[in-house]
């Protein structure tokens, strides 16, 4: 018989999937709930923003649960996927309302802490501190590169026009600081492991 | 690295980093259809991306939200609900 795994992320979907909106829902949200409201959060730069796209993205969850197929990647890069599609979404709304100013990037802010916030939850897990150091040591180059196309939703050619280089050079500063981040997966999952 | 895993690599990387274009969304498509080996590629960059995206302090939610997540839903599930009783009274 299968052991039970009362909040295994997958489980909570599949529970989901069969039209559950209360237990099911209330554990998946607490595992992903913060995590998205701090990407969210880092993507429109708005806290009043980021908690209604937070709603959205949790209603989208579950309403697209059936959809989530494990042998295409985790439960996490599912709910990331999804928030990070409704962050952009917002941000090209605000673009089209306010022009393209309001989609400029703090790439000085982007990938730093928000120690200073209330509301920030102490996180001195071994997942988030790998995880901070890991990113710490990519190259500024390739992690501006990185910011504006995961974060910003930018294309490589509208990185190059943005960062004034060649398409090529893009290209391959992308595929350089992917590789890092792949390099550091390891080192990663070792210390969730710990 | 032969060319064309070199060249999988890189459409997997800007597949991942979300900079892709349609044209490289396309021909990614086609090396993966022709060498499914190359899945793990794909995979990989996009679980190094996700561990980006995740890698920030978490916030603490505001206390009502999940509420109002499940209002909605619940509000869809009746709408859906409705629909799904008036196509049955007409059939």
């Amino acid at each position: 018989m299968a052991e039970a795994r009362p909040n295994d992320p997958a489980d909570l979907v599949a529970a989901m999937a069969a039209g559950d909106s209360g237990q099911p829902l209330s554990a998946f949200y607490a595992q992903y709930g913060s995590t998205v409201l701090a990407l969210l959060t880092k993507m429109l730069g708005s806290p009043a923003e980021a908690e209604e796209i937070l709603q959205e993205v949790f209603v989208e969850l579950w309403r697209r649960a059936a959809e989530y197929d494990s042998s295409r990647g985790s439960v996490v890069a599912w709910v990331v996927t999804v928030a990070r599609s409704r962050a952009l979404d917002a941000l090209r709304k605000r673009s089209r309302r306010y022009g393209d100013r309001q989609l400029q990037f703090s790439e000085r802010h982007a990938l730093e802490t928000e120690r200073g916030r209330p509301d920030v939850l102490v996180s001195n897990t071994r997942w988030h501190q790998a995880l901070r150091q890991a990113f710490a040591t990519l190259d500024a180059d390739q992690r501006a590169v990185l910011e504006l196309s995961y974060f910003l939703g930018m294309s490589h050619g509208q990185i190059a026009e943005t960062l004034n280089l060649p398409v090529g050079t893009v290209k391959s500063r992308i595929l350089a600081g992917m590789r890092a981040l792949r390099a550091m997966l390891p080192i990663i999952h070792q210390s969730m492991r710990a | 690295m032969n060319d064309q895993r070199e060249r999988a690599e890189l459409l997997a990387a800007l597949h991942a980093a979300g900079a892709a274009s349609k044209e490289d969304e396309k021909e990614l498509q086609a090396l993966l259809q022709a060498d499914p080996s190359l899945e793990k590629v794909v995979r990989d960059f996009q679980d190094s991306i996700t561990a980006l995206a995740s890698s920030f302090d978490p916030l603490e939610t505001p206390p009502r939200t999940l509420g109002k997540i499940q209002k909605k839903i619940a509000r869809e599930q009746g709408s859906f609900l409705s629909r799904l009783r008036s196509w049955l009274s007409k059939s």
